[in-house]
């Protein structure tokens, strides 16, 4: 079977997981009864009575047939981009205009996180297996099961501390712990308004749009704690796991042979060991997905950042049916794919994998 | 005696391992206060069920001074020594509740899977899957968007989202149980599917489940004081729990960084000795990792 008839499969595989996704939320968030979900479309500002809004709104969404039949409304109107209302301090409007917002934002932090729990954890596991019982591997071992017990908002809230108190560190602000950008900068700015920045809504590529390389920077500094957290909490499976996996690796018999034919080290290590040594890692980065949306979510709470994650918190503390939708279908969209994503990944790193 | 002493080499092995033994201690040691504060709280210097201090109004955080307030005050008003010491029980005890609800759930799902196979397994384990692939922290805050927000309806939320990984992990265990010959013979001897799955199957996939509920209990602890942290069980500012303690400690982190450092430090030390003891209990249960 070829590549291309693998992915079809697997994308067809993730019609019925989507469905099932979406039915269990929709579910969970209409059994409250209608009241709840009235609440969030009503004007009581309006010149029509709330009893005829009630009405109007009932017929609009079903409320009068079972949750299963509103659920196919609701299916057939989210493939025709309806994806409902939300009400949020930080957002009111539609979903699809809140994702459109946040989301990018999220990407990037994810992003960052991701590349560099790639760069630092796969060399301190290579680095760590090689030199198997040495200083560099105890303390990498530390490492790692530190990180790997230590909550991740207590980590940034640590953080926060050491960067902004003025009793503790010397460092004082040199990294910003709040919000995305400095805003004395983007005052009066036509395409920055309101913690909104056009036309991508990301301002470390809108920033480049309008040559403001200040405002770069500033964003860029207003990035490093978040995506310091974020990575330290993901990045310490991935050192465990590369770590025993380039252990198993080094004691098979190839890289005796490799050994016996006289490949100096470096060639050993690099060219046999690691590639194959990758393939659990791969497997792990497909949970490690999961650890970083859920981190994502307090993170970005944390350190105010506007992004999918804070505004589901939000979503869920001020009771809004619409945003815990939307964003608990957004972190399950996000996961189902990015699995895909791995499991093609898998054919590059092993060529023996036939789909 | 042969099962005996297997439990003997088990607990030889546990305590053997220096690092797995500082587990066990510490986990202990929570268990202990926890104990002590559910049935004699004064040993431990806990006087107030709520922990709020009496003829002590001021919100503001005061710094620890000894030997009245060893952890300093947090808000609104409370001895952070106190609340940490209650705070471990709630917590504990949800936690442990998690885990075990999910178990049960998830070995019933894994094993009737496992053993009725074929269109049933198939079902189960696509339901468990669609479960599986929605991230455990957004799925929680949907799960408590019905249930509400309290302790007891976040640790329903947590158990709706624990119980498919131990389901998947049950049926794995179960597959591997059902075809030794001694549920053949009790199949030719005419006990029932039930009894089977009862008597000969469930008991031989307890074992690695309570490895798995070891390994995950540190986890659980965590992401329950995270959900708490972030306002999802609004239980009011005098209940001790950990993450409440944090999240109530929040606004003032900067200028008192005690209100965060103490009740985080529980959880960090209560995860480090559950990871180390669930560690040591997998190397010392499965003698395929042996070394």
């Amino acid at each position: 079977m070829t590549l291309r008839y693998y992915v079809v499969r697997r994308l067809l595989l993730v019609v019925p997981t989507i469905i099932g996704l979406t039915l269990i939320v929709f579910i969970l968030t209409h059994v409250g009864g209608d009241q709840r979900f009235l609440g969030e479309y009503i004007n009581i500002h309006s010149p029509i009575s709330v009893s005829v809004q009630e009405q109007q709104l009932t017929q609009r969404f079903h409320l009068d047939q079972p949750v299963i039949v509103q659920y196919f409304y609701w299916l057939s109107a989210f493939f025709h981009g309806d994806w409902g209302y939300t009400q949020t301090p930080i957002y009111s409007g539609p979903v699809s205009g809140a994702i459109s917002l946040f989301l990018p934002n999220t990407i990037v932090l994810a992003t960052l996180s991701s590349v560099l729990t790639v760069i630092i954890g796969i060399p301190l596991g290579v680095w760590s297996a090689v030199k198997r019982n040495s200083l560099v591997d105890h303390a990498t071992r530390v490492f790692s099961f530190v990180g790997y017990s230590l909550p991740v908002y207590w980590l940034g809230l640590l953080l926060i501390i050491a960067f902004a108190s003025p009793a503790i560190c010397p460092c004082l602000n040199l990294f910003p712990v709040s919000g995305a950008v400095n805003i004395s900068l983007t005052n009066g700015l036509s395409w920055y308004q309101g913690g909104i920045s056009f036309p991508t809504h990301v301002l470390l590529v809108d920033s480049l749009i309008y040559g403001r390389f200040d405002i770069f920077a500033d964003a860029l500094m207003h990035e490093v704690l978040p995506v310091l957290t974020l990575t330290f909490s993901i990045v310490a499976s991935v050192i465990r796991v590369m770590r025993s996996s380039m252990q198993d690796t080094l004691n098979q018999e190839y890289i005796r042979t490799a050994r016996a034919k006289g490949l100096p080290n470096s060639a050993v290590v690099n060219q046999h060991a690691r590639r194959n040594a990758l393939i659990p890692v791969l497997t792990l980065m497909g949970y490690t997905i999961a650890g970083l949306l859920g981190g994502v979510v307090l993170i970005e709470s944390i350190f105010n950042l506007p992004g999918i994650g804070y505004w589901t918190t939000q979503a869920l503390l001020s009771g809004d049916i619409g945003g815990i939708m939307g964003g608990t279908v957004i972190f399950g969209l996000a996961f189902v794919f990015s699995n895909l994503v791995v499991d093609i990944l898998y054919g590059y790193i092993d060529p023996r994998i036939r789909y | 005696m042969a099962r005996l002493d297997q439990y003997k080499l088990t607990l030889r092995l546990l305590f053997e391992d220096v690092s797995s033994a500082a587990g066990l201690i510490i986990v202990l040691g929570y268990v202990g206060v926890a104990v002590i504060d559910a049935v004699y709280p004064q040993l431990i210097g806990v006087v107030s069920a709520n922990v709020e201090i009496p003829n002590f109004s001021n919100p503001v955080p005061q710094p620890p001074t000894w030997p009245l307030h060893p952890f300093g005050t947090t808000f609104p008003g409370v001895d952070l020594y106190q609340a940490v010491m209650a705070a471990i029980r709630v917590d504990l005890w949800y936690s442990f509740l998690i885990v075990v609800g999910g178990a049960l759930v998830g070995i019933l799902v894994g094993v009737v899977a496992a053993y009725m196979s074929g269109a049933i397994d198939e079902v189960l384990m696509r339901v468990t899957d669609i479960f599986l692939s929605i991230p455990y922290l957004p799925f929680a805050i949907a799960v408590g968007f019905v249930l509400g927000r309290g302790l007891d309806e976040l640790s329903l939320a947590l158990i709706v989202v624990w119980w498919p990984l131990y389901a998947r992990y049950a049926r794995g265990q179960a597959l591997s149980v059902k075809e030794n010959a001694y549920v053949e013979a009790a199949k030719a001897s005419g006990v029932g599917g039930w009894g089977i799955m009862t008597k000969h199957i469930v008991p031989n996939v307890l074992t690695p489940i309570f490895v798995q509920i070891s390994l995950d209990l540190g986890t659980v602890v965590q992401t329950f004081a995270a959900l708490t942290f972030i306002g999802f069980a609004s239980s009011g500012p005098f209940l001790p729990e950990l993450g409440t303690l944090i999240s109530n400690g929040f606004p003032y982190a900067i200028s008192a960084p005690w209100v965060v450092i103490f009740p985080g430090v529980a959880i960090l030390i209560f995860a480090v000795g559950m990871n180390l003891l669930g560690d040591g209990l997998r190397d010392a249960l499965d003698p395929r990792s042996r070394t």
